[in-house]
C-alpha cells in the first residue's frame, strides 16, 4: 500500500496538501486548498486575518480533522503517507513539527527542560528505566541534553539554559518554540507567524536565524506570516489565500505583482480604516 | 581527596537529603520513649507523615499534572479497609497485604480517569468528590467487610511473618515509606515523564505537538497517585490500629488538597510543611490556647485562614518563603 502512496510524492517533494476544506458551522474555514512543498524549500503561506492560515495548519497536524482532502507526507523513513486520521502525538514522530500562534512554551519548565519535552518520542528507554534512573535512561537523557545544548547555541540562548522559561522576552521564548522543534531532527518545521511580536532589528535577526537553521540540518520549512518583509526576504516560494480560497502560489516576486493578491491584501487595508 | 569529592557530591544529590530527613524523622519515637516527648505527640507526627505521603501523591495529580481530585479520603479509605480486612479477617502477610491494597485502588484509580478523559476544573472536582463520598458511603454499608459504624481494630504490621514491629518500629516503617515516596516524587517530576505531566498542565496543545499521548499520561497521573494515597491508607490503618466510615469523609480529602496548597505545588519539601502546618499546628498549639482552644471546628477555620493568607501572600506556597530566604542569604553573601 505504502509503494502505492510513494508514486503520488516525486522525488524532492516532502508535503502535498490537496483539495484541503474545513468548515465550523456554515463557515467555509478551508475550501479547496492545494499546494506544494519541496525539501529543504522556506515556503510561505500568506494570507489577511482569517484567511485560514492556521486552521490549513491545524489540518495538517491533525488537531482539526479536516471535511475533505488529502495531506501525503514523506517521513523520515522515506515513505510517504496521508497525515489524515493520524493521531496528534503520533505526526512529531513521522518528523513533521510545529510551533504555535500564541507562544506554547511551558512557563515552569526551564529552556532546557523545554527543548527535553520536545525530545519526548526520541528517548529509547522505557518509564520504568526513566524513574528508576537505569543507566540506559541516564544515557538518553544525556543524549537529548547534548542535543539539546547543540541547539540552544546556535539559537545563541545557550546561556539562558537553566533559568525557567516565564519571566522570558517574547523573542527568547519564539527561539525556545523555534529550538524545540528541532530536537527530533524533523524533515519539515511548520511556523505560525515565527515573527509576530518581534520588533523590526529582531525580525531581521530572525529571518537569517530560520535560514541558518534550514541548511544547517537539511529540513524544509513551511512558515505562516504576516510581516511580508520577512516573507519576500527569505521565502522560496509562497502561496497566497483569502477566505480559506486559494489564491495564487509561486515565487515572492510575482506573487507581489499579482492582481488577486494584491486586491486582497487592499481589501483588508480598505476595512481596517472603518 | 577524592573520597571528600564523592562524598560532597553524594550529599548535592536531593535523594541523600530525603534520605537524611527520614533517618532523623525515625528517630522521633525514641524521644518519646525516652521521655522527651508525649506519646500522644508521637503519634500525631506520624498521622502527618502519612497525611504526606498521600499529599506527595496529590501534588503529583494537581501541582503537576494539573488534575483535581477531591476523592483522596475515599480511596485512602479504601486502602485501609482492604488491609484491614486481609489481615484481620483473612490473616495475610503484611507485604502481600500492602500489594493489594495499592493495586485494587489503584485499578480503581485508574477507571476513574479513564471515564474522566477530556473532564476537567470543577466537572473533575465533582466527579472524584461523588466517587469519594460513594466510597465512604460503601464503608458504612458494606457491613461484612468493613463492620459498618463499630470500625475495625488492626495490629501493628508483622514483617516477613516473624518480626512483631510496636509502635516505634512501625514509625519507622512510616519514615521508610516517606522516604522512598520522596525519591519516587523527585525521579518522576525531574524526568521524561514529569516533562510531559508539566506539560500537560502547561499547555495541553504543546504537550500533543511533542508527542505526548495526554490519555497515557492522565491515567499515569492517576495511578501514581492513587497509589501513593493507598500507600498511605495502609499506613494509617496499621498505625492508628482503626478505622471507622467518619474517618474519609471529604473533610479529610480537602485538607489534603489544602496542604498541598499551603505547602507548595510542585514541592516535595512544600507537602511536608504543609501537612505539620494543616494537621500540627491545630492540634499542637490551637487546641491548647485559652478561648480560641475551646471554638468548634477551629483547625477548619485555620486552615481556611491559612490558605487565605497563603494565596495572597505566597502563592506558590509556604516553601516559597524558605527559598526567598536562602536567596536573600546568597546574595548578601555574594556582596
Ligand atoms: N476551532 C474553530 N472553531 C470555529 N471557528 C474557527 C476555528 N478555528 C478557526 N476558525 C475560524 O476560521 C477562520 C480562519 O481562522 P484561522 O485562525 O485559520 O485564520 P488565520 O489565517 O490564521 O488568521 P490570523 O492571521 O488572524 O491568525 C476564522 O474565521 C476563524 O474564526
Ligand atoms: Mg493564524
Amino acid at each position: 500500500m505504502s509503494s502505492q502512496m510513494n508514486a503520488l510524492l516525486r522525488e524532492k517533494e516532502i508535503l502535498k496538501v490537496s483539495n484541503l476544506s474545513i468548515s465550523f458551522g456554515g463557515l467555509k474555514a478551508v475550501d479547496d486548498i492545494s499546494f506544494l512543498v519541496h525539501e529543504k524549500e522556506i515556503f510561505g503561506l500568506i494570507g489577511p486575518n482569517g484567511a485560514g492560515k492556521t486552521s490549513v495548519f491545524n489540518c495538517i497536524t491533525q488537531f482539526y480533522r479536516p471535511d475533505g482532502g488529502e495531506i501525503l507526507f514523506r517521513t523520515n523513513r522515506g515513505e510517504v503517507v496521508d497525515l489524515v486520521g493520524k493521531k496528534v502525538h503520533d505526526i512529531i514522530s513521522l518528523g513533521l513539527v510545529r510551533t504555535f500562534q500564541n507562544v506554547e512554551v511551558i512557563r515552569e519548565l526551564s529552556l532546557l527542560d523545554n527543548l527535553l519535552l520536545g525530545a519526548h518520542t526520541e528517548y529509547k528507554s522505557s518509564v520504568i528505566s526513566q524513574i528508576l534512573r537505569l543507566p540506559n535512561a541516564k544515557r538518553d537523557e544525556r543524549e537529548m541534553a547534548a542535543r539539546a545544548e547543540e541547539i540552544l547555541e546556535v539559537l545563541g540562548i545557550l546561556n539562558l539554559r537553566d533559568v525557567p522559561a516565564g519571566g522570558q522576552s517574547y523573542g527568547v521564548l519564539k527561539k525556545v518554540e523555534l529550538a524545540r522543534t528541532l530536537m527530533t531532527k524533523p524533515r519539515i518545521i511548520i511556523l505560525d507567524e515565527p515573527a509576530a511580536g518581534l520588533d523590526d532589528g529582531e525580525t531581521l535577526q530572525f529571518a537569517e536565524t530560520i535560514k541558518q537553521i534550514r541548511d544547517r540540518y537539511n529540513l524544509a520549512i513551511l512558515l505562516v506570516e504576516h510581516d511580508m518583509r520577512l516573507v519576500m526576504g527569505i521565502c522560496d516560494r509562497v502561496c497566497a489565500i483569502n477566505f480559506g480560497r486559494y489564491l495564487a502560489c509561486d515565487i515572492p516576486a510575482e506573487i507581489q505583482k499579482n492582481k488577486h493578491v494584491q486586491e486582497a491584501y487592499l481589501g483588508e487595508e480598505e476595512s481596517d480604516v472603518d | 581527596m577524592e573520597k571528600n569529592k564523592a562524598i560532597s557530591l553524594l550529599l548535592k544529590d536531593p535523594r541523600t537529603r530525603y534520605v537524611i530527613i527520614g533517618v532523623l524523622v525515625a528517630t522521633i519515637p525514641f524521644l518519646a520513649t525516652a521521655g522527651l516527648l508525649r506519646s500522644a505527640v508521637v503519634i500525631l507526627i506520624g498521622s502527618i507523615l502519612i497525611y504526606s505521603v498521600a499529599g506527595l501523591g496529590i501534588n503529583i495529580l494537581l501541582g503537576y499534572s494539573g488534575l483535581i481530585s477531591l476523592g483522596t479520603a475515599g480511596f485512602m479509605g479504601f486502602a485501609a479497609y482492604i488491609a484491614a480486612y486481609l489481615t484481620m479477617n483473612l490473616g495475610f502477610p503484611f507485604e502481600i497485604t500492602l500489594l493489594i491494597s495499592i493495586a485494587v485502588p489503584v485499578l480503581l484509580g485508574l477507571f476513574v480517569g479513564l471515564v474522566s478523559f477530556r473532564i476537567e476544573g470543577i466537572y473533575l472536582a465533582i466527579a472524584t468528590l461523588s466517587v469519594g463520598e460513594v466510597l465512604r458511603r460503601s464503608f458504612e454499608e458494606l457491613v461484612g467487610f468493613t463492620n459498618s459504624f463499630a470500625g475495625m481494630r488492626v495490629n501493628y504490621p508483622t514483617l516477613f511473618g516473624v518480626w512483631s514491629l510496636d509502635r516505634n518500629g512501625t514509625f519507622v516503617l512510616i519514615a521508610v515509606a516517606l522516604t522512598l515516596a520522596m525519591i519516587l516524587t523527585h525521579n518522576i517530576v525531574h524526568s521524561r515523564p514529569g516533562r510531559a505531566l508539566h506539560a500537560m498542565r502547561g499547555s495541553t496543545v504543546a504537550a500533543q505537538a511533542m508527542g505526548v499521548n495526554i490519555l497515557r499520561y492522565r491515567l499515569f497521573a492517576f495511578a501514581v497517585s492513587t497509589g501513593l494515597v493507598a500507600l498511605a491508607g495502609v499506613l494509617y490503618v496499621h498505625f492508628v490500629r482503626f478505622t471507622h466510615p467518619d474517618i474519609w469523609g471529604w473533610g479529610l480529602s480537602l485538607n489534603i488538597l489544602a496542604l498541598v496548597i499551603i505547602g507548595g505545588l510542585r514541592s516535595i519539601y512544600g507537602t511536608l510543611l504543609g501537612a505539620f502546618v494543616v494537621f500540627g499546628i491545630p492540634s499542637l498549639i490551637l487546641v491548647r490556647l485559652p478561648i480560641i482552644g475551646d471554638i468548634p471546628g477551629v483547625s477548619f477555620v485555620f486552615n481556611g485562614i491559612v490558605i487565605v493568607i497563603v494565596v495572597l501572600l505566597y502563592p506558590r506556597g509556604i516553601v516559597s518563603i524558605f527559598t526567598d530566604i536562602g536567596k536573600l542569604i546568597k546574595k548578601t553573601g555574594r556582596a
